[in-house]
């Protein structure tokens, strides 16, 4: 084991039932409050805000970022998360990119940050990654070193950087071994004060309340269910992202 | 070190038997107990314990053979146990495909199809069993078979050469070792652009010192003064990498304490066996050889014998361990991860470990014992 605050929620959530469920949370997506915590800051995105600046964000990632599991564009979560900010901050013209594509490993993802992270100069970078990774087994210290070398890359630039680890479903849990891979990620986050929105153990959290169970789902029907879990991701990481900015 | 006799060592078979129990437990993600294993505490992990014992036996029992029986002899013995545990792979290998086949022909759902490409080989199953036959193909919990079975088949050149001179091949497997860990060699696997999970070309140090000191103690060469030399800087390695690598899983409980040289030291680099791994392994072997003696009354003891016993079964007991961590896997992520499952999860299986090891042994005991005189002494295998 490797340390992260990752074990700190999965043993609450094992050893007792969530300690409290996020009253402010309406929409139908709440999460319980160890899920919720942040404790890094997101100074170039606060300081925009601030001064009512347009706000730039690249979403990069693998094909839940890209999110044809919904069927449109506007369906996947970074359009999502765009709305939900645009909605945090009325005054702010807030863009979020969609820089997604499917079956890439961190390294690939790496090689394309010039052109799809760098060229369009954000405040903030959402980089979903480790399932390309898990599933084909790279080596974890060549996983941790190829994300070490694009969070060098973004640091330098001086863009704020949120890290989203993988999407869980219990079936898929029981063929891969998720478990290192999301140490990994989680400590190289640690390591580099940034922030791994634990999109896993949210996810895990639905799961067990049957939320977005799509066994016995007709086909035309799991768009539509997708759609509903990739807004309520998005829901949660603006969320974090309000606070990481007060 | 022990001396020569005819007795089995029950310290190779008892600590043999301990690494599989924890290498069950450390397969299932999430095990409540992986935080009471060698991984927890030390940098290195059972795997450390099983490749070095099996280097270590295999130079004990198979260079009694070359002696009694000749180098033929042996080697056809030893390439027999590579054929056992090929066999064994194989047989995981298929358990391993019906297990994700499964998985992927039920479970159809758009937004995990990233995740489904772990079934990619059934696209192309002509190549990925050909390549699992070839010991390219090493889906998780696959990987240290491949390892062992290379070992072996490598093994009767390894032991006329060390029978020789042990020094001949200690050094080219040191130099080995540290040309991995300086340009980073590798083996290539299957996918492509994938390598051996266990870097054989790294861990096949850690079986040759293991066969090295085998021969040494058959032939009941020892430096007793040697070793009682070395036991305060073993223990003060040890005691460095044990607070080290304890403050790291503290830290990952309660973010208060703080993880020690957690920036220079993370991630420790297991494929290849960072020196990280190797050298407090080595420092506890030095300890275990010093403080437990051979005939240490607890290896004989009735609590330590089911361990004992699942040492000498190895082979059976760790391919029983990949299957039950398996099960156990699916079971905890379909049914539930509460605490009373994976108790009942962990107690089953090495229940059932321990109970495997102790029917072989009583198998095999009355399989060679004249008829009506089943003796109790148990097996003892490689």
């Amino acid at each position: 084991m490797t340390p992260h605050l990752l074990a700190v929620a999965m043993l609450a959530a094992l050893v007792a039932a969530p300690l409290g469920v996020d009253a402010a949370a309406p929409d139908g997506c709440a999460v319980p409050v160890e899920l919720q915590q942040i404790d890094v800051k997101l100074p170039h995105l606060a300081a925009r805000l601030r001064t009512h600046r347009p706000v730039t964000i690249v979403a990069i990632g693998g094909a839940s970022t890209a999110g044809a599991a919904a069927g449109a564009p506007d369906l996947a979560y970074p359009a999502r998360l765009q709305k939900a900010l645009a909605a945090d901050f009325p005054d702010v013209a807030i863009t979020v990119l969609n820089r997604g594509v499917a079956r890439q490993t961190t390294q690939q993802m790496v090689e394309r940050f010039p052109r799809d992270v760098i060229a369009n100069a954000p405040v903030l970078v959402v980089w979903e990654t480790g399932t390309v990774d898990a599933v084909r087994g790279i080596h974890l210290d060549d996983f941790a070193a190829a994300l070490q070398y694009g969070i060098d890359l973004l640091k330098k630039k001086a863009f704020d950087i949120i890290l989203v680890d993988m999407q869980y479903s219990h079936h898929t849990a029981a063929v891969i071994d998720f478990e290192h891979y999301l140490e990994t990620l989680h400590g190289v986050g640690e390591l580099d004060d940034i922030y791994v929105f634990p999109r896993f153990a949210i996810m895990r959290y639905w799961s067990e309340q049957n939320m977005f169970n799509f066994d016995g789902v007709s086909a035309d029907k799991r768009a539509r269910l997708a759609a509903r879990a990739y807004d309520c991701i998005a829901r949660r990481l603006a969320d974090a992202i309000q606070r990481a900015v007060q | 070190m022990p001396k020569p006799s005819k007795t089995r060592d029950l310290r190779l078979d008892f600590f043999r038997g301990v690494a599989l129990i924890f290498i069950f437990i450390d397969h299932i993600p999430e095990n409540l107990l992986s935080y009471f294993t060698l991984q927890a505490v030390g940098f290195y992990d059972a795997a450390e314990v099983f490749i070095f014992i099996s280097g270590f036996t295999a130079a004990l029992v198979y260079g009694r053979r070359l002696a009694a029986k000749g180098a033929l002899y042996a080697t056809a013995q030893i390439w027999r146990r590579a054929w056992q545990l090929y066999v064994a792979h194989v047989f995981l290998f298929v358990i391993f495909i019906g297990e994700v086949s499964y998985t992927a022909t039920t479970f159809n759902n758009p937004m995990y199809t990233e995740e489904m490409r772990v079934a990619d080989f059934l696209a192309e199953p002509y190549v990925a069993v050909v390549k699992a036959l070839l010991l390219e193909f090493q889906p998780t919990f696959l990987d240290i078979l491949p390892l062992y079975i290379l070992m072996m088949l490598l093994f009767p050149a390894m032991l006329l050469v060390i029978n020789w001179r042990p020094v001949a091949l200690l050094v080219p497997s040191l130099m080995l070792y540290v040309a991995v860990q300086v340009f980073d060699l590798s083996l290539p696997a299957y996918p492509p652009g994938s390598t051996w999970y266990f870097n054989p070309m790294a861990w096949q140090f850690l079986f040759i010192s293991g066969a090295v000191l085998g021969q040494m103690a058959s032939r009941g060469v020892a430096w007793p003064r040697l070793v009682r030399a070395a036991v305060p800087v073993a223990a003060a390695v040890l005691a460095v990498a044990v607070v080290v690598r304890l403050s790291w899983t503290l830290s990952g409980l309660w973010p208060a304490v703080p993880g020690l040289f957690l920036k220079e030291l993370w991630p420790v680099n297991k494929n290849d066996l960072s020196p990280i791994r190797l050298v407090p392994f080595f420092a506890t072997v030095v300890l275990v050889a010093y403080y437990v003696r051979p005939d240490a009354r607890f290896l004989r003891s009735a609590a330590a014998r089911p361990l004992v016993l699942c040492g000498q079964q190895s082979l059976e007991v760790f391919c029983l361990g990949v299957v039950l961590s398996a099960l156990g896997h699916i079971i905890l992520s379909e049914v539930s991860r509460g605490v009373a499952m994976q108790a009942a999860v962990n107690g089953v299986s090495i229940g059932a470990m321990l109970l495997t090891g102790k029917m072989i042994a009583w198998y095999k005991a009355m399989d060679r014992a004249p008829a009506g005189a089943a003796s109790s002494s148990g097996g003892a295998g490689e």
